[in-house]
Protein backbone atom coordinates (compact mmCIF):
# COMPACT_ATOMS: atom_id res chain seq x y z
CA UNK A 1 0.00 0.00 0.00
CA UNK A 2 1.24 3.44 -0.91
CA UNK A 3 1.60 6.15 1.63
CA UNK A 4 2.88 9.63 1.08
CA UNK A 5 4.41 9.78 4.50
CA UNK A 6 4.99 6.97 6.95
CA UNK A 7 5.23 8.81 10.20
CA UNK A 8 4.23 7.94 13.70
CA UNK A 9 2.24 11.10 14.17
CA UNK A 10 -1.08 10.35 15.82
CA UNK A 11 -4.15 10.19 13.59
CA UNK A 12 -6.85 12.82 13.95
CA UNK A 13 -10.31 11.45 14.65
CA UNK A 14 -13.18 12.96 12.68
CA UNK A 15 -16.94 12.77 12.91
CA UNK A 16 -19.42 13.47 10.12
CA UNK A 17 -21.21 16.71 10.91
CA UNK A 18 -23.52 17.03 7.91
CA UNK A 19 -23.95 16.53 4.18
CA UNK A 20 -24.46 19.71 2.18
CA UNK A 21 -26.05 19.82 -1.25
CA UNK A 22 -24.18 21.71 -3.94
CA UNK A 23 -27.09 22.10 -6.33
CA UNK A 24 -25.02 23.86 -8.99
CA UNK A 25 -22.92 20.77 -9.67
CA UNK A 26 -25.24 17.99 -8.41
CA UNK A 27 -22.58 16.92 -5.92
CA UNK A 28 -22.63 16.67 -2.15
CA UNK A 29 -20.12 17.99 0.35
CA UNK A 30 -19.50 15.79 3.36
CA UNK A 31 -18.50 18.08 6.24
CA UNK A 32 -16.45 16.40 8.97
CA UNK A 33 -15.32 17.95 12.25
CA UNK A 34 -12.55 16.97 14.68
CA UNK A 35 -13.61 15.06 17.76
CA UNK A 36 -10.99 16.98 19.80
CA UNK A 37 -13.09 20.12 19.47
CA UNK A 38 -10.84 22.07 17.09
CA UNK A 39 -13.04 24.29 15.00
CA UNK A 40 -11.69 23.66 11.50
CA UNK A 41 -13.66 21.49 9.09
CA UNK A 42 -12.63 18.73 6.73
CA UNK A 43 -14.69 18.59 3.55
CA UNK A 44 -14.95 15.84 0.98
CA UNK A 45 -16.79 16.30 -2.31
CA UNK A 46 -18.75 13.21 -3.33
CA UNK A 47 -21.32 12.26 -5.96
CA UNK A 48 -25.05 12.74 -5.34
CA UNK A 49 -25.88 9.08 -4.71
CA UNK A 50 -22.78 8.60 -2.50
CA UNK A 51 -23.74 11.71 -0.53
CA UNK A 52 -27.27 10.43 -0.06
CA UNK A 53 -25.89 7.08 1.19
CA UNK A 54 -24.02 9.02 3.91
CA UNK A 55 -26.98 11.27 4.68
CA UNK A 56 -29.24 8.23 5.15
CA UNK A 57 -26.80 6.79 7.69
CA UNK A 58 -26.81 10.09 9.61
CA UNK A 59 -30.55 10.56 10.00
CA UNK A 60 -31.07 6.92 11.08
CA UNK A 61 -34.37 6.85 9.23
CA UNK A 62 -34.51 3.31 7.97
CA UNK A 63 -35.03 2.97 4.24
CA UNK A 64 -37.67 0.41 3.24
CA UNK A 65 -35.06 -1.55 1.30
CA UNK A 66 -31.43 -2.29 2.26
CA UNK A 67 -29.19 -0.06 0.16
CA UNK A 68 -25.71 -1.04 -1.12
CA UNK A 69 -23.81 -0.14 2.06
CA UNK A 70 -26.46 -1.85 4.20
CA UNK A 71 -25.78 -4.98 2.14
CA UNK A 72 -22.02 -4.72 2.84
CA UNK A 73 -22.81 -4.32 6.55
CA UNK A 74 -25.09 -7.36 6.31
CA UNK A 75 -22.28 -9.40 4.68
CA UNK A 76 -20.07 -8.41 7.61
CA UNK A 77 -22.68 -9.49 10.17
CA UNK A 78 -23.20 -12.86 8.46
CA UNK A 79 -19.49 -13.60 7.97
CA UNK A 80 -18.33 -12.12 11.29
CA UNK A 81 -16.21 -9.39 9.70
CA UNK A 82 -15.69 -6.42 12.00
CA UNK A 83 -14.97 -2.93 10.72
CA UNK A 84 -12.20 -1.52 12.91
CA UNK A 85 -11.66 1.92 11.46
CA UNK A 86 -11.39 4.09 8.37
CA UNK A 87 -8.35 6.24 7.65
CA UNK A 88 -8.19 8.98 5.03
CA UNK A 89 -4.66 8.23 3.93
CA UNK A 90 -3.82 10.33 0.92
CA UNK A 91 -4.81 13.24 -1.28
CA UNK A 92 -3.72 13.70 -4.91
CA UNK A 93 -5.04 16.45 -7.17
CA UNK A 94 -7.82 17.19 -4.66
CA UNK A 95 -8.90 13.52 -4.68
CA UNK A 96 -8.90 11.76 -1.33
CA UNK A 97 -8.01 8.11 -0.79
CA UNK A 98 -9.18 5.99 2.12
CA UNK A 99 -8.22 2.68 3.70
CA UNK A 100 -10.74 0.47 5.46
CA UNK A 101 -9.39 -1.73 8.29
CA UNK A 102 -11.25 -5.01 8.76
CA UNK A 103 -10.79 -7.88 11.17
CA UNK A 104 -12.19 -11.39 11.47
CA UNK A 105 -11.12 -13.98 14.03
CA UNK A 106 -7.72 -12.36 14.49
CA UNK A 107 -7.12 -11.93 10.76
CA UNK A 108 -6.64 -8.28 9.81
CA UNK A 109 -7.18 -7.03 6.27
CA UNK A 110 -7.14 -3.58 4.67
CA UNK A 111 -8.89 -2.46 1.52
CA UNK A 112 -8.45 0.69 -0.53
CA UNK A 113 -11.62 2.67 -0.95
CA UNK A 114 -13.17 5.92 -2.02
CA UNK A 115 -13.80 8.08 1.08
CA UNK A 116 -17.54 8.04 0.31
CA UNK A 117 -17.82 4.23 0.55
CA UNK A 118 -15.54 4.11 3.60
CA UNK A 119 -17.54 6.80 5.44
CA UNK A 120 -20.95 5.36 4.44
CA UNK A 121 -19.93 1.96 5.81
CA UNK A 122 -18.18 3.35 8.93
CA UNK A 123 -21.32 5.22 10.00
CA UNK A 124 -23.41 2.05 9.64
CA UNK A 125 -20.89 -0.02 11.61
CA UNK A 126 -20.15 2.64 14.29
CA UNK A 127 -16.48 2.51 13.26
CA UNK A 128 -14.25 5.54 13.92
CA UNK A 129 -13.04 7.74 11.05
CA UNK A 130 -9.49 9.13 11.09
CA UNK A 131 -7.33 11.34 8.91
CA UNK A 132 -3.53 11.38 8.86
CA UNK A 133 -1.80 14.58 10.00
CA UNK A 134 -0.36 14.94 6.50
CA UNK A 135 -3.76 14.74 4.75
CA UNK A 136 -5.28 17.05 7.35
CA UNK A 137 -2.63 19.68 6.58
CA UNK A 138 -3.21 19.34 2.85
CA UNK A 139 -7.02 19.40 3.03
CA UNK A 140 -8.96 21.54 0.60
CA UNK A 141 -11.56 24.05 1.60
CA UNK A 142 -9.55 25.51 4.47
CA UNK A 143 -10.85 28.94 3.65
CA UNK A 144 -14.23 27.76 2.51
CA UNK A 145 -16.18 27.99 5.74
CA UNK A 146 -17.68 31.32 4.71
CA UNK A 147 -18.49 29.99 1.26
CA UNK A 148 -20.10 26.91 2.78
CA UNK A 149 -22.38 28.90 5.06
CA UNK A 150 -23.37 31.05 2.07
CA UNK A 151 -24.17 27.89 0.07
CA UNK A 152 -26.32 26.55 2.89
CA UNK A 153 -28.18 29.86 3.21
CA UNK A 154 -28.78 29.84 -0.52
CA UNK A 155 -30.14 26.30 -0.35
CA UNK A 156 -32.53 27.23 2.42
CA UNK A 157 -33.68 30.18 0.34
CA UNK A 158 -34.23 27.95 -2.67
CA UNK A 159 -36.37 25.55 -0.66
CA UNK A 160 -38.69 28.37 0.38
CA UNK A 161 -39.46 29.33 -3.21
CA UNK B 1 -37.33 -24.61 -9.38
CA UNK B 2 -35.02 -21.83 -10.46
CA UNK B 3 -34.10 -20.71 -13.98
CA UNK B 4 -30.75 -19.28 -14.93
CA UNK B 5 -31.01 -15.78 -16.39
CA UNK B 6 -28.59 -13.65 -18.41
CA UNK B 7 -28.39 -9.88 -18.32
CA UNK B 8 -29.47 -8.89 -21.83
CA UNK B 9 -29.20 -5.17 -21.43
CA UNK B 10 -30.33 -1.92 -19.90
CA UNK B 11 -33.13 0.34 -21.09
CA UNK B 12 -34.15 3.82 -20.03
CA UNK B 13 -37.78 4.15 -18.93
CA UNK B 14 -38.72 7.81 -19.55
CA UNK B 15 -42.15 7.41 -17.86
CA UNK B 16 -40.58 6.55 -14.49
CA UNK B 17 -37.23 8.30 -15.08
CA UNK B 18 -35.56 5.00 -14.16
CA UNK B 19 -33.65 2.22 -15.84
CA UNK B 20 -34.77 -1.32 -16.61
CA UNK B 21 -32.39 -4.27 -16.43
CA UNK B 22 -33.57 -6.96 -18.83
CA UNK B 23 -32.95 -10.54 -17.76
CA UNK B 24 -33.68 -13.42 -20.16
CA UNK B 25 -33.42 -17.15 -19.73
CA UNK B 26 -31.21 -19.24 -22.00
CA UNK B 27 -34.14 -20.39 -24.21
CA UNK B 28 -35.21 -16.77 -24.67
CA UNK B 29 -38.68 -17.82 -23.56
CA UNK B 30 -38.89 -15.84 -20.29
CA UNK B 31 -38.04 -12.23 -19.64
CA UNK B 32 -37.74 -10.32 -16.37
CA UNK B 33 -37.67 -6.51 -16.49
CA UNK B 34 -36.28 -5.07 -13.24
CA UNK B 35 -36.52 -1.35 -12.54
CA UNK B 36 -33.40 0.14 -10.93
CA UNK B 37 -32.12 3.61 -10.03
CA UNK B 38 -29.61 5.64 -12.02
CA UNK B 39 -26.51 4.89 -9.96
CA UNK B 40 -27.34 1.15 -9.78
CA UNK B 41 -27.86 1.14 -13.56
CA UNK B 42 -24.51 2.80 -14.19
CA UNK B 43 -22.79 0.27 -11.91
CA UNK B 44 -24.43 -2.64 -13.80
CA UNK B 45 -23.58 -1.02 -17.13
CA UNK B 46 -19.87 -0.71 -16.22
CA UNK B 47 -19.82 -4.41 -15.30
CA UNK B 48 -21.59 -5.48 -18.54
CA UNK B 49 -19.16 -3.48 -20.66
CA UNK B 50 -16.25 -4.63 -18.51
CA UNK B 51 -15.05 -1.07 -18.05
CA UNK B 52 -12.85 -0.26 -15.06
CA UNK B 53 -13.83 3.21 -13.80
CA UNK B 54 -11.01 5.54 -12.68
CA UNK B 55 -12.10 4.94 -9.08
CA UNK B 56 -13.73 1.77 -7.74
CA UNK B 57 -17.53 2.03 -7.55
CA UNK B 58 -19.50 0.88 -4.50
CA UNK B 59 -19.96 -2.62 -5.97
CA UNK B 60 -16.22 -2.87 -6.68
CA UNK B 61 -15.68 -1.94 -3.03
CA UNK B 62 -18.21 -4.62 -2.05
CA UNK B 63 -16.27 -7.18 -4.11
CA UNK B 64 -12.94 -6.09 -2.53
CA UNK B 65 -14.55 -6.43 0.90
CA UNK B 66 -15.50 -10.07 0.19
CA UNK B 67 -12.21 -10.81 -1.64
CA UNK B 68 -10.21 -9.59 1.37
CA UNK B 69 -11.46 -12.61 3.33
CA UNK B 70 -11.77 -15.02 0.38
CA UNK B 71 -15.56 -15.00 0.63
CA UNK B 72 -17.00 -16.07 -2.73
CA UNK B 73 -20.32 -15.23 -4.36
CA UNK B 74 -21.72 -18.59 -5.57
CA UNK B 75 -24.94 -17.34 -7.12
CA UNK B 76 -27.68 -14.77 -6.77
CA UNK B 77 -31.38 -15.56 -6.96
CA UNK B 78 -34.28 -13.22 -7.71
CA UNK B 79 -36.62 -14.83 -5.19
CA UNK B 80 -39.83 -12.88 -4.96
CA UNK B 81 -41.97 -10.19 -6.49
CA UNK B 82 -44.46 -8.24 -4.43
CA UNK B 83 -46.21 -5.02 -5.44
CA UNK B 84 -43.79 -4.37 -8.32
CA UNK B 85 -40.78 -4.83 -6.00
CA UNK B 86 -38.34 -7.65 -6.57
CA UNK B 87 -36.41 -9.37 -3.78
CA UNK B 88 -33.12 -11.21 -4.14
CA UNK B 89 -30.71 -13.36 -2.19
CA UNK B 90 -26.92 -13.55 -2.48
CA UNK B 91 -25.40 -16.98 -1.81
CA UNK B 92 -21.83 -16.96 -0.50
CA UNK B 93 -19.24 -19.42 0.70
CA UNK B 94 -16.75 -18.42 3.35
CA UNK B 95 -14.44 -20.63 5.40
CA UNK B 96 -16.24 -23.84 4.28
CA UNK B 97 -19.66 -22.52 5.28
CA UNK B 98 -22.52 -21.25 3.14
CA UNK B 99 -24.37 -18.01 3.79
CA UNK B 100 -27.50 -16.45 2.29
CA UNK B 101 -27.97 -12.69 2.51
CA UNK B 102 -31.06 -10.65 1.50
CA UNK B 103 -30.41 -8.00 -1.12
CA UNK B 104 -32.01 -5.70 -3.63
CA UNK B 105 -31.86 -7.26 -7.12
CA UNK B 106 -29.76 -4.31 -8.39
CA UNK B 107 -27.00 -4.95 -5.82
CA UNK B 108 -27.20 -8.71 -6.38
CA UNK B 109 -26.88 -8.35 -10.17
CA UNK B 110 -24.09 -5.75 -9.98
CA UNK B 111 -22.16 -8.04 -7.61
CA UNK B 112 -22.85 -11.24 -9.61
CA UNK B 113 -21.52 -9.64 -12.81
CA UNK B 114 -18.28 -8.67 -11.03
CA UNK B 115 -17.93 -12.13 -9.45
CA UNK B 116 -18.72 -14.19 -12.57
CA UNK B 117 -21.54 -15.75 -10.53
CA UNK B 118 -24.73 -17.05 -12.19
CA UNK B 119 -28.03 -15.19 -11.78
CA UNK B 120 -31.21 -17.23 -11.24
CA UNK B 121 -34.89 -16.39 -10.96
CA UNK B 122 -37.36 -18.48 -9.00
CA UNK B 123 -40.30 -19.96 -10.88
CA UNK B 124 -42.80 -17.99 -8.82
CA UNK B 125 -41.13 -14.68 -9.80
CA UNK B 126 -41.34 -15.54 -13.48
CA UNK B 127 -45.00 -16.57 -13.11
CA UNK B 128 -46.00 -13.50 -11.06
CA UNK B 129 -44.03 -11.22 -13.31
CA UNK B 130 -46.16 -11.98 -16.36
CA UNK B 131 -49.36 -10.98 -14.56
CA UNK B 132 -47.93 -8.00 -12.64
CA UNK B 133 -46.26 -6.72 -15.76
CA UNK B 134 -49.61 -6.70 -17.55
CA UNK B 135 -51.18 -4.77 -14.66
CA UNK B 136 -48.39 -2.23 -14.70
CA UNK B 137 -48.59 -1.88 -18.44
CA UNK B 138 -52.33 -1.24 -18.25
CA UNK B 139 -51.81 1.30 -15.44
CA UNK B 140 -49.26 3.18 -17.48
CA UNK B 141 -51.50 3.42 -20.53
CA UNK B 142 -52.61 6.92 -21.31
CA UNK B 143 -55.49 8.05 -23.53
CA UNK B 144 -53.06 9.01 -26.27
CA UNK B 145 -51.66 5.47 -26.32
CA UNK B 146 -55.07 4.25 -27.46
CA UNK B 147 -55.13 6.91 -30.14
CA UNK B 148 -52.10 5.32 -31.77
CA UNK B 149 -54.23 2.35 -32.79
CA UNK B 150 -56.15 4.54 -35.24
CA UNK B 151 -53.11 5.62 -37.15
Amino acid sequence: MEHVSQTNEPLIQLTVDRVVEDSTTDTRIVVLTRTDGASEHFMVWVGASEGEAIRRALDTSTTPRPMSHDLIKSFGEHLGIKMERVVLTDVKSSTYYATVFLENKGVARTIDSRPSDAIALALRCQAPIYVTQDVWKRRSGQNLDAWLSKLETKNIGAQEV
Amino acid sequence: MITQMQVKGLMFDPYNNAYIVILRDDDQSEMLPIWVGKSEASSISLAIENVAPPRPMTHDFMKSYLDAFNAKVISVVITDLSEHTYFAKVHLTYADSEYTVDSRPSDAIALALRSQAPIFASESVIRKQSSEELDQWLENLKPEDFGKLDS
